[in-house]
């Protein structure tokens, strides 16, 4: 296995150093105050780039490592998770972000989340929901709100949209985090907190679509949202936080996370952690070093006849 | 008692599933092995776990070919036959693999429930020619049956052929222990053993045939016992490679039960995934990260990976794929052996992927094709297949003990000899690929973002003409590398231009060869060929061909006189030559080198 080597420069990580070319995404999508958000945090942490990896499936979202100068894979529609439980699995010291959009994460790949989610394997799952497929041109997803007109469904769209943080807690997600891409301050801390927990950390951020659906996500409005502050959560975001409700929630209440993720209201920060879960990394990676090492030349002598 | 002697002898138990009737032949061929017989065995397993007894698809049995030569596949016709009961008796007698001088020992412990159908079966078998034994078990043996809740009766069986192969009782009790003595109580091991002793008695007193097989020469060469996908899990810690990502589909499972159980004492890992697609993206991940992985399936978890089977050549990240196949299409018979997973590997992922294929046709072959598959997978940074199949994996025989090589991570290290095994001179030191830089994560200054989309010289994302048509040129060239280092296919025997060349690959090897040999000692002028890698092929191949007058192929596939079978429509399009397929069999069931002698023989009779 090849391991990580120590970068030979010493000073601290920019924002520059982290920057590529300019990303293909449209003006004043959500997209661009995410992958900001993650730089910030990169350099806030000092997170050495050459040990990190973002993956990502297919979708707007799917371009997200190409604009992060790290290590990247752009894997296929669905599956990035997959791909990252291999790093995993092998490279214990790298950090692993996923950057999935809320088809690619609960359409085409839910299956996966399913078992990402179980397996907690260490790393950092950034959904980026704008509630529809955008790439593809404006189809309904998962997560696409009833009524909302799309290309297949122009009539609106038939069903009540999956919540995704519900999901996530009925299947055991370790740490499940709430918040949205207009809000830098919020989005850091909470990805600041997402790094610190070793396991699977959902991140679930509402991410806007200028393009394809301008009206959705009122950001400019606080009437629709609480942030949910606790001593082991995630402070709520500076420039706003006085302008709507600050419920106190204490994240290692599972049936309060439950209850608040039935809701109809939208709660941005900690809503659920769990920092013993099982994790299947190193669940693995303790069994072969726990084996020994035997010796490969041997290793037919066991069905001598 | 008159005793038959025979240099190659085969042998079937015939029973109920959850009876252990290939327990009782692995008890049987120890036997033979260590007294210097050859053995090569075929179980035949049904597909589901526990059929309702004395029903056709309850079958579950095991074929034992011995002889004094090595033998490289389960061969013709069965000699004798045992049956537990005439159900089991009459669904084999459907595959038509018996010898016409077959002796039939029958069961007739449930012939008093079952008169009518006893007869029916009988009249069907006595039909074919075939001169059948009724035997019931003895008081004492039923006894002990009962005693063991009904378990116990391949014992009996067992018993009855070591006498009739005239193994003596001590050396058969010594394998009997051997194989139970740590797992069962002393009392249960005792019944077994008593009800074993029943059967050889019965046997010896009561038939007035007996059969010697003549011993090989004694060598003091190491031997093995084993399988061909034991065989391929043994070959995958040797060649080095750590993680081992599946689903569980019959008949590739047993890679991942073998390896869950020794891999990690030499480092490795099995992980199995949510679903077959998840089984090969984690390997990709584990391979993109610089580690060594395989993901093994059969076909329908084949056609799951092949998004990210192109995904891999497109992105340039190694990864093998070992195929067992079963007979289909869909989930068609999976415990049953077809070769139709050929343009799958070869043409499966959409786009024009490129990848390299190897087929497996012997236990040494499935023991050092994952080092090849290795080589190949990071030299070329492309996907490479191991194409098993559900007999290879399943069939088991004695081995010499092959050398192993334990490579480590420069596969530029792997072992001459690997190479000229697979029929091929070392690839170039430097292969170009499309992006420049291949470095691994944890690489300072050399990040980079590997994607399935098009990208130039430096990992860019490019759309333009040209660019996309320089891709394909590189990932096409890292095909002809491997071409251009395949040597002249090895001709079976020792005929190189003449009337037919018969051409193979996998599985039907050892049928195949077999038969060619045979062929040639009767002064026929019939080659073979049994490619090892079967993608790409040998740039002489067209001049070989010409060295024959027909050129014809051997394949567990259909065809027919309209429809070409993969191998031979593949070998068509590469040489222009008029291939054709000869013996196209889709049956479930492994072609016999008599078979094909025959086929060959009327072929040339047809001129």
């Amino acid at each position: 296995m090849t391991t990580a080597t120590e970068p030979s420069s010493q000073s601290p990580l920019t924002i520059k150093e982290l920057n590529t070319e300019n990303p293909r995404w449209c003006a004043g999508c959500g997209d661009f105050s995410i992958i900001m958000g993650i730089k910030r945090f990169m350099v806030n942490q000092a997170i050495a780039p050459h040990n990190t990896v973002n993956i990502s499936g297919i979708g707007c979202s799917g371009r997200a490592p190409f604009y992060i100068n790290t290590y990247g894979v752009h894997s296929i529609h669905g599956r990035a998770i997959p791909v990252a439980t291999g790093l995993s699995l092998t490279r214990p010291e790298l950090n692993l972000f996923i950057h999935s959009g809320d088809g690619d994460a609960i359409s085409i790949g839910g299956n996966h989340l399913i078992h990402g989610l179980n397996k907690n394997f260490n790393c950092v799952f950034v959904l980026y929901d704008n509630e529809l497929y955008a790439l593809t041109k404006s189809q309904t997803s998962p997560t696409t709100r009833q009524g909302h007109k799309t290309n297949t469904q122009p009539a609106g769209t038939y069903l009540a949209p999956i919540k995704a943080l519900r999901m996530v807690l009925g299947i055991g997600a370790s740490f499940v985090a709430n918040t949205a891409d207009w809000m830098p301050d919020h989005l850091v801390n909470t990805l600041e907190a997402a790094y610190r927990h070793k396991g699977f950390s959902f991140v679930h951020v509402s991410q806007r679509c200028p393009h394809f659906d301008p009206y959705n996500f009122e950001h400019k409005s606080t009437d629709w949202f609480s942030f949910l502050t606790h001593e082991k959560g995630i402070p709520p975001d500076k420039r706003i936080a006085d302008k709507t409700e600050q419920l106190q929630h204490d994240p290692s209440d599972l049936t309060a996370a439950f209850a608040l993720a039935n809701t109809d209201r939208t709660y941005f920060g900690l809503l659920y952690h769990d920092p013993a879960k099982p994790r299947y990394d190193t669940l693995m990676q303790e069994q072969v070093a726990a084996a020994g090492s035997k010796d490969r030349t041997k290793i037919l002598d066991k069905y001598k006849i | 008692m008159s005793k038959e002697v025979h240099h190659i002898h085969r042998m079937e138990l015939l029973m109920d599933a959850g009876f252990g009737a290939q327990k009782a032949g692995d008890i049987l061929i120890r036997a033979f092995a260590h007294s210097g017989r050859y053995v090569f065995i075929e179980p035949m397993i049904p597909a589901e776990i526990s059929p309702p007894a004395r029903s056709k698809p309850a079958l579950s049995g095991t074929i034992i070919r011995v002889g004094d030569t090595d033998l490289t596949n389960i061969g013709n016709d069965t000699d004798i036959l045992i049956a537990q009961h005439e159900i089991v008796l009459d669904r084999r007698l459907d595959d038509e693999e018996h010898n016409p001088n077959c002796r039939v020992l029958l069961d007739i412990g449930d012939q008093k429930t079952n008169e009518e159908s006893y007869e029916m079966v009988c009249k069907r078998a006595t039909k074919l020619g075939l001169k059948i034994f009724p035997f019931d078990l003895t008081d004492t043996a039923k006894a002990d049956i009962k005693a063991l809740a009904g378990k116990g009766k391949n014992m009996y069986y067992l018993g009855m052929i070591s006498a009739m192969y005239n193994v003596p009782e001590e050396t058969m009790v010594e394998e009997i222990t051997a194989t139970f003595g740590k797992k069962l109580k002393e009392e249960v091991l005792a019944r077994n053993i008593e009800i074993f002793q029943e059967g050889h008695h019965f046997a010896s007193n009561n038939f007035d045939f007996s059969f010697e097989i003549a011993s090989a020469a004694e060598s003091s060469q190491e031997k093995i016992l084993i399988d061909g996908n034991t065989a391929l899990s043994m070959g995958i810690i040797d060649a080095g490679i750590k993680i081992v990502c599946g689903y569980p589909i019959t008949p590739a499972s047993s890679i991942m039960h073998t390896l869950a159980r020794s891999f990690p004492s030499y480092g490795g890992m099995v992980h199995q995934a949510e679903d077959e697609i998840s089984a090969i993206g984690s390997a990709i991940g584990a391979y993109y990260g610089g580690t060594p992985a395989l993901t093994a399936t059969s076909g329908p978890g084949l056609s799951l990976k092949q998004e990210f089977i192109g995904y891999a050549s497109a992105a340039e990240i190694p990864i093998i794929i070992a195929d067992v196949q079963r007979s289909g299409p869909s989930t068609g018979m999976p415990t049953k052996t077809e070769q139709s997973d050929l343009l799958s590997a070869i043409y499966g992922a959409h786009g024009d992927n490129t990848q390299v294929v190897i087929g497996v046709g012997s236990i040494l072959d499935c023991f050092y094709a994952p080092q090849i598959a290795r080589y190949f997978a990071e030299k070329l940074r492309l996907p490479v297949f191991i194409m098993s199949d559900f007999q290879m994996a399943n069939s088991y025989k004695v081995i010499p003990k092959p050398k192993a090589y334990a490579l480590e991570e420069n596969v530029d290290e792997i072992a001459d000899e690997v190479l000229e095994y697979f029929g091929m001179s070392r690839l170039p030191d430097d292969i170009e690929m499309v992006r420049r830089d291949q470095s691994p994560p944890g690489v300072p200054g050399h990040m980079r973002r590997v994607t399935g989309l098009n990208t130039d010289e430096e990992g860019k994302v490019n759309y333009f003409a040209k660019s996309n048509q320089r891709s394909h040129a590189v990932r096409n060239e890292k095909i002809h590398h491997v071409q251009r280092s395949l040597r002249e296919p090895e001709m079976i025997g020792d005929c190189q231009e003449g009337d037919i060349l018969v051409i193979g690959w996998g599985s039907t090897f050892g049928a195949l060869s077999e038969a060619v040999v045979s062929c040639q000692k009767q002064g026929l002028k019939a080659g073979g060929i049994c490619f090892k890698v079967i993608y790409p092929l040998p740039l002489m191949l067209a001049d070989i061909f010409k060295r024959f007058k027909r050129v014809v192929t051997v394949e567990l596939a259909f065809g027919d006189y309209l429809k070409r079978t993969p191998l031979a429509m593949f070998l068509r399009s590469k040489t222009l030559v008029n291939v054709k397929p000869m013996i196209c069999r889709a049956t479930g069931r492994p072609i016999t080198p008599m078979t094909i002698e025959n086929a060959i023989k009327e072929s040339l009779n047809k001129e």
